[in-house]
């Protein structure tokens, strides 16, 4: 165990390059629909600015021609359009920052919608190797700092070069040497941020790849919470997470260090302006060169000089870090959403460029039109419905690369099942039987041969049509949280009738709350086969012209079983059905058996045809009722 | 100490520009001016040092935190996680402790740092003029009371921040965690308007935050600088009086100036301080709940706290224990789910016993209660005194550490971690051990398959197994409950989903050490219960039938009923 936890998390090191334009151009975009709040903002941000730069120059002008010249009345004026001032650059300030939070806020609406409906669209494949922690910081905290990016940084930081070339420019209106004395402390604070920004900037992409692992290790010990209690492993996992937690708290500690050298340094150049400033600007007012009330408002200037500065270079490090996470989350955007969800292509073309294995070419010669496809000559003969030629298949390894994977998982599949038959595929575990439904229902892309449905290549159906003419039951039976009757609600509008047919009234009706019980965090409130007789219900409501049963009723008690095989009968009849199954007792009734051996199918019949046969189904039949 | 050497320097500046009035001016500014200097870099390294003191400290207490809520989490009773969302748990163990830090940080930071310039600062402006201070205090109470105000109204609101965005994440974690689902029922759309119409409720809730902070920053800021014109007034009046130098008018105003930052960064503070605070309520109801005690006997003389993994096993009692008596015993043993509110006992009066070395098959209809009555055994829920026994003493009075280091279940849902192969399966053991591992997959009948995957053992199975089949997931809980080599093994349905061939190889192997192991396993494959000594029969909560194979089918009860439905069925079958 000394290592594992190196593998929680398989990092992406997506980084961002310093200020990436195209990135920003990027961004740009999604401000684009918002110009005119933008433009309100940066009104209100003028204004403001303006107010607030007048605000030192009218204090030089009351003391220069009231205070030392010791002349009151007319003062109070000034002062009341001093406080005038001051109330318009807050409420500009006030129009300002609601304006840009408002555009932050909408721009990061649209774009998590976009992430979402593309992260709903990328291939199954993805989910399998991307931790659900990874995906939800993508979606939550990469976009939170996109968002900041947005409301304190383009906008505030267009201000504050305005504010600070206004300054700049009062300075030299007003005096241009003592202007020049007040720069002259800028190329050491400038070289100062460079090289502390470095390493802030380490520190941070450092510090939330850091978080992203303790998270993902988080956030499985709570779901995995039972195994580790069954197993009193309280005391290691406090250890490994100690170590993750550790890690993180270093690299914050670092950051915060830097974090601490940054702000006082900024300030240190700030007064050594101020001094060096005092110091010139003295000597000129004693020498008479420059009025005393202009090196009051230069002081005052000076002060609010470096603010921006500040601000800005801070800003530079959100800039930062928001691009960083912009990039991960562009990556997203990027992604190509799964074929099954691009345009409908003729298979065909695909098909003739790639030739078959050399020692599987079993069933058909590529692009020979397949014997049993007689859909018009003889009306009365079924058409095949689901039919799968010479399928070849492999996962994906763990990091995305068929370097890992790689070993085929299905080696030459073909059978078919006709219309308004009921198949089944049995085989020993791991044979790849869920990976024939999956492959049927286009969770992932076959690298040979055909799947056809209704005589249709899978990959010429348009759209959600596919998935619309089947409806499947997953191994892992998984229920949203919410009550029963939502649950089979989203599978489709025939609630009733599955209920009944699912038996799932037999179970509530005793409840109290009945088809409104809560069936909790993947459907944890539920007993194991109570979850499968849902997952069931769910799959019929959704009146299909094919139903796909992976283990569906597994762990459900033999009478119950029975009870839902009956009813079946009356809603399936007609339709087709393929259904894995471990338990000999579901599938007897089979029109066609399918034994699948390690990736190949080697018999296929009904059950009488295969106990005659003799071979692996006879064998595994007998274990199953002979004891 | 920082805080007073950035206060001197404006008392400089004020010595400076009086200076220039001075016959002796150019002195006395170089000398003021290179105070200013010392004491700029004084309050530099000051301010280095106490932020990162106090940040660096706060950092250590988040560090800390963080620890014991999850120490403490990990150890809470199933029953609150059955109650509590993921979601929720995580939110609390990573925004909320967060947030904790910012206000201990950075919020206290700036507390501090504001209320020392206050006091300093209004020390030098009173030296300077105690009327000009008086006057710049009037509008004081005003922005406490506007603090206060909007302190309390951000609280509220960031709670509904917290509940929207609670809300929001849930949907995202279903969709990502469903979404073979999702797709195979074309529920991408639904799902996506479920999960903007989220968006929505967080952009509003969000939006009416920044309305709330624009209009108390424009507020307080306002009132700052009123307070400067104020003293323009009067303090220029006062100088033209000559009752006020020049230079101690400036100062003062630079001091003002001081401190309109602290009073415009009291909305921030205060904002932190109150996500602070409402974060770590949130986390203190999770850490006021009691954690699994070790020993839950009323007459125990050790305090039920003591930590799971330091209480002594209590030996002498174990070694008689052994002699004679059953391994596993219930007596009238009822049970419900307190939160579930469906009426009525999942358990019944259970009474049976499981001698030493016997293997007890337990059938029954889908929810009669048979994983309750296995997830008992390990104290997963309160047991009632005196009703589980494990080789003659109460459940109950057995650390806990000890009693599931002795009985490993195989739970129906097969849970795994995104870990290597190896880790997964040595998960009991103190460190990954290569040798049992291997012996354990043999067992289970999965090492072959192991040895075929790319890396072998150092193979990363992803999140819950997912590259896994069903079966081959089964497996390896049950070769990670094999590793631990428990003296009671408790299988629930743990081979629903592989094929008889190998389901018979595995109760080979297990069997092969009867007589040592307790096995207590559930079933709805009635051939498997060819491999057991006697089988228990449940119904509704309760054991209805007990006894062999041919005692219970000669009952035509229950039993008879499954077995019929599992048997004839084939027997009509064959007929036809
Ligand atoms: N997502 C995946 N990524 C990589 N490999 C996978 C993935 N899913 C399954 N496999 C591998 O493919 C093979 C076939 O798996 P499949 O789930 O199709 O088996 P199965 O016949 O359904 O078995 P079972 O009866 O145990 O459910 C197995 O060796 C499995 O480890
Ligand atoms: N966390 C829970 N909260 C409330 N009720 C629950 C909870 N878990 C299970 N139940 C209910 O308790 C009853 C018994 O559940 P249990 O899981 O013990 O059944 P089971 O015999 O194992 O069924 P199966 O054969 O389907 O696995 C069921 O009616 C179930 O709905
Ligand atoms: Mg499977
Ligand atoms: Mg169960």
């Amino acid at each position: 165990m000394s290592d594992g936890h190196e593998f929680y998390f398989l990092e992406d090191r997506v980084e961002a390059q310093a200020v990436d334009l195209r990135l920003l151009r990027r961004l740009l975009a999604y401000l684009r629909p918002h110009k005119a709040l933008i433009a309100l903002a940066l009104l209100g941000l003028a204004l403001g600015t303006a107010c607030q730069l007048a605000g030192p120059y009218l204090i030089k002008v009351i003391i220069d021609r009231h205070i030392t010249a010791g002349l009151f009345p007319g003062m109070p004026r000034w002062v009341a359009i001093y406080l005038l001032s001051l109330a318009g650059a807050m409420g500009f300030l006030y129009v300002q920052m609601l304006t840009v939070s408002v555009i932050g806020q909408r721009v990061i609406l649209a774009i998590r919608r976009e992430m979402f409906s593309r992260l709903e669209r990328l291939p199954v494949s993805f989910f399998d190797r991307t931790p659900t922690g990874r995906l939800m910081t993508r979606l939550t905290s990469d976009v939170e700092a996109l968002q900041e990016l947005i409301s304190s940084g383009l906008v505030s930081t267009v201000g504050d070069v305005t504010v600070l070339l206004g300054i700049a420019a009062i300075l030299l209106f007003m005096n241009p040497a003592l202007a020049l004395v007040t720069f002259a402390v800028l190329p050491v604070l400038v070289l100062f941020v460079e090289v502390l920004k470095k390493f802030i900037r380490e520190a941070n992409r450092e510090m939330r790849r850091k978080l992203a692992r303790m998270n993902a290790f988080l956030q499985e010990h709570v779901s995995g919470v039972t195994v580790v209690k069954t197993f009193v492993q309280e005391g290691k996992s406090d250890a490994r997470f100690e170590t993750l937690n550790r890690e993180y708290a270093s690299e914050s500690i670092r950051l915060t260090n830097y974090y601490s050298l940054y702000f006082p340094g900024v300030e240190l150049f700030s007064s050594v302006a101020v001094a060096l400033l005092l110091w010139r600007g003295g000597g000129q007012v004693i020498s008479g060169a420059v009025t005393f009330g202009t090196l009051v408002a230069f002081l005052e200037y000076a002060q609010k000089f470096f603010n921006p500065i500040k601000d800005m270079s801070d800003k530079y490090n959100i800039l930062q870090s928001a691009l960083a996470s912009c990039e991960r989350i562009f990556h997203i955007l990027d992604m190509e959403p799964a074929p099954e969800y691009g345009p409908a292509r003729p298979a065909e073309r695909e098909e003739s460029g790639d030739a078959g294995p050399p020692e599987a070419v079993q069933v058909s010669v590529p692009g020979t039109p397949p014997a049993p496809r007689a859909d018009s000559t003889e009306g009365d003969e079924p058409r095949p419905a689901i039919e799968f030629r010479d399928v070849w298949f492999s996962y994906d390894g763990p990091r995305g690369d068929a370097r890992h994977g790689g070993e085929p998982v299905l080696r030459g599949v073909s059978f078919t099942i006709l219309e308004g038959e009921m198949g089944a595929i049995v085989g020993a575990t791991g044979a790849g039987k869920t990976t024939i439904l999956s492959l049927l229902c286009r969770f992932y892309e076959i690298s040979r041969g055909r799947i056809l449905l209704f005589g249709r290549d899978i990959r010429e159906y348009p759209g959600d049509e596919l998935r619309r003419s089947l409806s499947l039951v997953l191994q892992d039976p998984f229920l949203f949280p919410g009550s029963i009757r939502e649950n089979v609600a989203a599978g489709g509008p025939r609630v009733e009738r599955a209920l009944s047919a699912a038996g799932v009234a037999g179970i509530a009706g005793s409840w109290e709350e009945g088809l409104d019980t809560q069936v909790g965090e993947r459907g944890g409130r539920l007993s194991v086969g109570q979850r499968q007789i849902v997952a069931f219900a769910r799959a019929l409501a959704r009146d299909p012209r094919v139903l796909l049963l992976d283990e569906a009723t597994s762990s459900v008690d033999p009478v119950t079983e029975h009870d839902i095989r009956k009813a079946l009968l009356n809603i399936l009849s007609g339709r087709t059905s393929l259904v894995v199954a471990h338990r000999l007792s579901t599938i007897l009734s089979a029109d066609r058996i399918i034994v699948l051996h390690k990736g190949k199918v080697r018999e296929t019949g009904t059950h009488a045809e295969l106990m005659e046969a003799g071979g692996i189904y006879r064998r595994l039949y007998l274990l199953q009722f002979d004891g | 100490m920082s805080s007073l050497f950035g206060l001197l320097i404006p008392w400089m500046t004020r010595d400076a520009i009086d200076g220039l009035f001075a016959p002796d001016g150019s002195e006395r500014l170089a000398r003021a001016v290179s105070w200013m200097l010392l004491f700029a870099a004084l309050h530099g390294s000051f301010r280095y040092l106490s932020r990162r003191g106090l940040l660096v400290t706060a950092r250590k207490v988040e560090l800390a935190l963080r620890r014991d809520v999850f120490a403490h989490v990990i150890r809470l009773p199933l029953s609150f996680f059955r109650a509590t969302p993921t979601g929720d748990v995580m939110s609390r163990m990573t925004n909320d402790v967060s947030a904790v830090w910012l206000f201990l940080g950075p919020g206290v930071l700036t507390l501090v740092g504001t209320v020392i310039s206050y006091l300093l600062a209004l020390t030098f402006m009173l030296r300077i003029s105690p009327l000009l201070t008086m006057v710049s205090l009037v509008l004081a109470p005003a922005v406490i009371l506007l603090s206060r105000e909007y302190g309390r109204r951000f609280h509220r609101l960031y709670r509904k921040v917290q509940e929207a965005l609670a809300a929001m994440n849930a949907t995202l974690q279903e969709n990502i965690s469903g979404i073979r689902l999702v797709k195979a029922y074309g529920l991408e759309e639904k799902e996506e308007t479920r999960f903007a119409a989220n968006c929505d409720g967080y952009y509003r809730q969000n939006v009416s935050v920044s309305k709330n902070s624009a209009v108390f920053h424009g507020a307080i800021g306002f009132l700052a600088g009123s307070g400067t014109a104020l003293v323009l007034l009067l303090g220029g009046w006062l100088v033209i009086r000559g009752r006020l130098t020049l230079g101690g008018f400036v100062a003062f105003n630079a001091y003002l100036a001081m401190l309109s930052f602290p009073t415009m960064a009291l909305g921030w503070v205060i904002n932190l301080v109150q996500r602070g605070g409402s974060a770590m309520g949130r986390i203190n109801e999770f850490m006021r709940l009691p954690v699994e005690p070790s020993l839950m006997k009323a007459q125990s003389s050790q305090a039920p706290e003591a930590s799971l993994e330091d209480t002594p096993a209590p030996e002498c009692a174990k070694e008689d224990a052994k002699e004679g008596r059953p391994a596993l015993e219930f007596r009238d043993l009822s049970f419900a789910y307190g939160d579930g509110g469906r009426g009525g006992d999942v358990l019944r009066g259970i009474t049976f016993s499981v001698n030493p070395g016997e293997v007890v098959g337990l059938v029954g209809q889908t929810g009669s209660g048979k994983s309750t009555l296995l997830s008992l055994v390990l104290r997963l829920g309160p047991v009632p005194a005196g009703a589980v026994f494990l080789e003659g003493r109460d459940v109950n009075s057995i650390p806990l550490a000890e009693l599931r280091r002795s009985v490993s279940l195989v739970a129906q849902d097969p849970f795994l971690f995104s870990d290597t192969v190896l880790a997964n399966i040595c998960f009991g053991l103190p460190s990954g051990d290569a040798e049992s591992a291997r012996r354990a997959a043999g067992h289970a009948r999965i090492l072959a398959e192991i040895d075929e995957m790319p890396e072998g053992f150092r193979t990363v199975i992803g999140e819950r197994g997912i590259s896994l089949s069903g079966g081959q997931k089964q497996r390896a809980t049950i070769a990670r409950a094999l590793c631990a080599s428990p003296r009671v093994l408790l299988l629930d349905d743990a081979l629903s989903s592989v094929d008889v061939e190998t389901e018979r190889e595995i109760f080979r192997e297990i069997l092969s050490l009867r007589g040592e192991r307790t096995i207590l396993f559930s079933t709805h494959r009635l051939a498997s219960l060819s491999h057991c000594d006697r089988i228990l029969v449940l119904s509704g909560g309760a054991i209805v039938e007990e006894g062999t194979h041919d005692e219970l089918l000669s009952l035509r009860g229950t039993y008879f009923d499954l077995y019929s439905r599992q048997m004839l069925s084939m027997e009509l079958e064959e007929s036809s």
